[in-house]
């Protein structure tokens, strides 16, 4: 158990301000970054790599399973997110039976703001973070559950997804990512070489 | 193509009665004619018409009957050996003043394009009411270029062909064309070498002698 | 989001994130391809125009992607919402830009785009062969480009040009409507 003032000494901290400063942050992201998997619109999985060495693998039917699975999941969190009555959109004045019109709260002629689904599980061990994309697409990142938001690490990820396999006119839109630019970014970047 | 030795077989071509003074003419409006040529001395562009400056009407009128007008064009062709040798001369585009011809008084200004399209302006005086000799009879060179100089009197800058002020001002006129001509063939639809019909491009030209000339 | 907001994320994307590249080499690109798709068809500009439509739509189907890597914006929230996002923001981060949404249909599922700058038709003249200027939308590719991204986002929607400049319009105009939204991937949300 670390004392408080351990923490806060600032002799003790000096050093490893100057530490965080000279690494640029993926540095440190990258070594509590896990592995990624990235599934298409239709659940099928579509690209998946640890960037740790030596991490135990699943085979390659599991981690498929794993995927058509998470994303059933995660429909069925989307499904039974709890939906508030139409009233508390509303203030209470107009609540009354005469003024039950559509309201701007349900008048959305788009789905409007879809409930998000499962968006992070969590445990003592590892933290998985799904980010899914306005185009369907779900990015997983497995992390450190001890580290910070991964936000940084999930953006940089999709904007190089958007850039080596998207733009790459050669892949297959929903077809598994061969693309060894994306692969050779992500590493790099995720390495804090870039 | 007529070449510049065959000179003397466009005298036979000029019509017996040259100078046919229009009651408009006035002193110091120029006529123009303007024609591009490709790299393959294919014509892909003329034009003709007259000083806007100083209240010209932008009217050409040349001295030929309008059914000679193939006068302009036998007279700007015949001038293209002197464009080749001038070009190497010097590394600019703008080769100034290069070519006169005498028995029409007709002054040629060349421009190249780096693609090898040739802009040539041919600009003739009107006929001075007056004068029997305009220009100096003989004498048509790129170095030696006496002639009009008995024409200094006149006191618009138009109206003096070889004058640095012309040449200045056909610059701009030249330089604005290339601008447009660089526009026009880059449109995807136009084939190098191929007649500009580009309606804009005319419009251009058209707006650019007005301004400049 | 208001169109202002709209304006200043495409501005600040703009500044920030793009790599730019030489206009000429866009526009002569693009023109490049349309002239030979004209030759290629026999100047069958009904197929061109297809073509073209085509080849956007796969274009948009990727750029989405871009789009919202570099944008970080969210669901629109209405179909207004997403006009603005197309002209403000989409437009000026790809070319840009920004052209007018205008002329809302009264049920806001039809708007139209207004164009006072088209960097792909710079230095173009369409051919005198008198059809292509009653025919061609040289830059229907936009058209395309607008279908595949949409789509991506479960909006299926229609555009067509219905004037442009090259033909001696006075404006060149886009009409984009909302055909449909795409339910399929998401669960039903509105009750």
């Amino acid at each position: 158990m670390l004392h408080p003032d351990w923490l806060l000494d600032p002799r003790l901290d000096s050093p490893r301000d100057e530490l965080a400063s000279c690494f640029p942050v993926a540095f440190q992201l990258a070594r509590t970054v896990f592995s990624l998997i990235i599934i298409n619109k239709a659940g099928g999985l579509i690209y998946q790599r640890e960037f740790q060495a030596g991490l135990r693998k699943l085979s390659t039917n599991d981690y498929l399973v794993l995927a058509g699975t998470f994303h059933g999941v995660h429909a069925i969190t989307r499904s039974i997110t709890p939906k508030l009555p139409l009233a508390s959109n509303t203030s209470p004045a107009v609540s009354s039976p005469g003024a039950n019109t559509p309201t701007t709260g349900y008048s959305y002629p788009n789905p409007g703001t879809p409930a998000s689904g499962l968006e992070s599980l969590e445990t003592e061990k590892f933290r998985l973070t799904c980010f899914q994309t306005l185009t369907g697409t779900k990015f997983l990142l497995f992390t450190d559950p001890t580290s910070g938001t991964v936000d940084t690490v999930m953006n940089k990820v999709y904007e190089l997804y958007a850039d080596y396999v998207m733009k790459n006119p050669f892949y297959q839109l929903e077809m598994p990512v061969r693309c060894e630019a994306f692969d050779r970014h992500l590493g790099a970047w995720l390495r804090g070489r870039t | 193509m007529l070449s510049y030795q065959s000179r003397a077989a466009l005298d036979v071509l000029i019509p017996s009665t040259p100078c046919v003074l229009s009651p408009h003419s006035q002193l110091s409006k120029m006529s123009y004619y303007f024609t591009i040529l490709s790299p393959t001395d294919t014509p892909i562009f003329n034009i003709a018409f007259g000083t806007s400056k100083g209240g010209g009407d932008g009217i050409a009128r040349f001295r030929f009957p309008d059914t000679a007008q193939y006068m302009n064009q036998f007279i700007i062709h015949s001038s293209l050996d002197i464009v080749e040798e001038a070009q190497w001369t010097n590394g600019g585009m703008y080769l100034k003043h290069i070519d006169t011809y005498p028995p029409a008084t007709a002054y040629i200004s060349a421009f190249l394009t780096p693609s090898g399209a040739r802009f040539l302006l041919l600009h003739q005086p009107p006929q001075l009411p007056s004068s029997g000799t305009s220009g100096s009879l003989g004498s048509s060179s790129l170095l030696g270029s006496s002639a009009s100089t008995t024409r200094a009197s006149s006191s618009s800058v138009a109206a003096n062909p070889t004058s640095p002020q012309t040449e200045e001002a056909i610059r701009q006129f030249m330089n604005e064309i290339y601008e447009s001509y660089v526009k026009t063939a880059m449109s995807p639809f136009y084939k190098q070498g191929m007649e500009i019909k580009s309606p804009v491009f005319r419009t251009r030209v058209t707006a650019a002698g007005k301004k400049w000339l | 989001m208001s169109t202002q907001k709209a304006s200043r994320i495409g501005e600040e994307i703009w500044k920030t994130r793009i790599d730019k590249v030489n206009a000429e080499l866009v526009t002569l690109t693009y023109g490049t391809i349309v002239a030979q798709l004209c030759q290629d068809y026999d100047s069958n500009y009904q197929e061109v125009n297809k073509q073209l439509d085509k080849m956007g739509y796969n274009i948009g189907m990727r750029l989405i992607e871009d789009f919202l890597a570099k944008s970080g914006v969210g669901r629109c929230a209405n179909f207004r919402e997403t006009a603005d996002m197309i002209a403000k923001v989409g437009f000026k981060i790809f070319l840009n830009v920004a052209p007018t949404v205008t002329n809302w249909t009264s049920d806001n599922n039809q708007f139209s785009l207004i164009f006072d700058d088209n960097p792909l038709a710079d230095f173009v003249e369409l051919p005198d062969d008198g059809r292509a200027q009653d025919e061609l939308w040289f830059s229907n590719i936009l058209c395309g480009v607008l279908r595949g991204a949409l789509e991506m986002v479960q909006m299926q929607i229609e555009a067509h040009f219905v004037s442009d400049v090259l033909r001696g319009d006075d404006t060149t105009e886009m009409r984009v409507s909302l055909v449909r939204y795409i339910e399929d991937e998401m669960p039903p949300e509105d009750d």
